[in-house]
């Protein structure tokens, strides 16, 4: 009940923010002009169109998960409102938990009002109606969960800004990450050899939630694939919650 | 305060429209240049792409697009293996630079094994697709006069599971045009029999002619230089080849019909002739 209701502040609190509105308008802002750069193309159109409208929801998602993420833990710090809630009976851990949860439904709503544009748009401009993109968003919702609860351990122990700087490190990590698998192996230094090891299971691998490719070439998606990312993403979030939940359990306010 | 404020932003946009026509007047926009194109390989920007490389090659496709469009940058061609190969690298299932590439390398370029390298990565990477292998058939028919080679990709290409039965035909007359008469003259007699429509029988037709033609001429041919041999002078007729028992039978062209043969050049012809090959 108590994380409920930490949550729905959270959410109406972060749909107060007109960087949210902001965000959600250029990624569907985006979506619609990707038909503009179809016309400086040759060939397959829906291709394109689906491209860039995966890209756009994609890039504009991740900044909402990032900015929203950071700013809403930190804001309660800078303001002082954490020790009015603090006061009452409410444990630190719910308080992240329900700031999690809060997130969460924020990056759904923003992440179902560019899907249902970027559905729309398609339906209007090519006459389909690919199911399978479903598949993605729900890749994608996790990916953004993970960097929210990312966002939400730096923004629990560090300033906005290095929050941002160590967020989006680790979102770009997490894309390249899958080169670090080839090389881990030619690594002779045993000691070198187990520091990458740990290093590449530690650090998030956000690619294997990037099906665009599969989904845009019709290529087969590997359903076990995509529920054994699902589970890493729930582990990894779980992982990082309880990391936060310690750290900020350990924080003193002054 | 207002009404000065809206002059300043009028006269500060007439002086910037002066300043954007002289610049305009000393300039040549289209004049001929160098360009110097620099881009990582495809394994690079695939990593730089962090998770957008479907973006990333679908921009590069269509600067490339703008790019060889542009008559004026001379050395444009400099790098347009390394360009296609990169998007192609980050989106190696991307139809269409693959056909945009191949027509630019093939048809403006004229270099026409650079198309057929970039159409058989495509045919790599699109396994299913016919149409790859029956574009390089073509410009190693066409251009490379490479009938050997052209056949291998008819071949490759009407092995594909949705290829029309043109294919078939093509990789049917490639093998006629490098002179196996026997196994096209088999080929030929397979579409036949299988024909669909008109069209794919009188085309079978027409090379059954032509190949039975040929196969027969060759062999009258040396029959007759066998009789000038023995006789010291060429048969008045055909007839007397089988009189004299240089031949069993006289043969007849698909028709049915008798060949035409030249008493003064002991030469045979036939009736119907196409001009496939270059010496007839």
């Amino acid at each position: 009940m108590k994380i409920r209701a930490i949550a729905l502040n959270t959410f109406k609190e972060a749909t107060r923010n007109k960087i949210y509105y902001l965000l959600i308008f250029f990624g569907i802002f985006f979506v619609l002009s990707s038909k503009l750069v179809t016309l400086l193309t040759i060939g397959d159109h829906v291709k394109v169109l689906k491209d860039l409208g995966l890209a756009s929801i994609n890039f504009f998602s991740v900044l909402i998960a990032i900015f929203t993420g950071i700013d809403l833990v930190y804001k309660e710090i800078e303001r002082k409102t954490i020790y009015n809630i603090l006061s009452k009976p409410i444990s630190r851990s719910c308080f992240i938990i329900g700031k999690f949860f809060g997130l969460a439904l924020t990056l759904f709503v923003a992440l179902i009002s560019m899907v249902v544009m970027f559905f729309l748009f398609m339906l209007l401009f090519s006459g389909e109606l690919d199911v399978r993109i479903l598949v993605y968003f729900i890749l994608l919702y996790f990916e953004l969960l993970i960097i929210t609860s990312i966002s939400l351990l730096f923004s629990s122990i560090s300033t906005p800004i290095l929050s941002s700087v160590f967020t989006i490190s680790l979102y770009l990590i997490g894309h390249v990450i899958w080169t670090f698998n080839e090389f881990k192996d030619k690594i002779v230094n045993p000691i070198i050899k187990i520091i990458s090891y740990i290093l590449y299971y530690t650090l998030p691998n956000l690619e294997k939630f990037n099906i665009k490719n599969s989904i845009v070439m019709n290529i087969d998606i590997d359903i076990g694939m995509i529920l054994s990312s699902i589970c890493y993403a729930i582990f990894y979030i779980a992982a990082l919650l309880i990391l936060t939940i310690l750290i900020f359990n350990k924080r003193e306010f002054q | 305060m207002k009404s000065k404020l809206f002059i300043f932003i009028i006269v500060s946009l007439i002086l910037a429209g002066v300043f954007q026509y002289d610049y305009d007047s000393h300039t040549n926009y289209f004049a001929e240049k160098n360009i110097f194109v620099t881009l990582p390989k495809g394994k690079t920007l695939e990593i730089l792409s962090f998770g957008f490389k479907n973006f990333v090659a679908d921009m590069i496709f269509i600067w490339s697009i703008q790019f060889y469009s542009n008559y004026n940058l001379n050395n444009r061609f400099e790098y347009i293996e390394d360009i296609y190969n990169i998007i192609t690298d980050l989106n190696p299932r991307y139809r269409a630079p693959y056909y945009v590439g191949s027509w630019i390398m093939a048809l403006e370029l004229n270099n026409y094994k650079m198309a057929i390298r970039l159409l058989q990565k495509a045919s790599k990477n699109l396994k299913d697709d016919w149409d790859f292998d029956f574009e390089s058939g073509y410009y190693a028919y066409k251009y490379l006069k490479d009938y050997k080679l052209a056949e291998k990709y008819y071949k490759k290409a009407a092995e594909k599971p949705d290829a029309p039965s043109f294919v078939k035909r093509w990789q049917a007359h490639t093998i006629y045009m490098k002179d196996n008469l026997t196994y096209a003259l088999k080929m030929w007699l397979e579409i036949k029999e299988n024909a669909k429509n008109k069209l794919e029988k009188n085309s079978a037709l027409n090379h059954l002619y032509q190949i039975k033609f040929e196969i027969d001429k060759k062999n009258l041919e040396e029959k007759i230089k066998l009789f000038e041999q023995r006789f010291r002078r060429k048969p008045v007729n055909l007839k007397e080849l089988k009189r004299k028992g240089i031949i069993n039978m006289i043969p007849k062209d698909f028709k049915g019909e008798d060949y035409i043969y030249d008493f003064k050049t002991g030469k045979i012809k036939a009736k119907k002739v196409f001009r496939w090959k270059k010496f007839y």
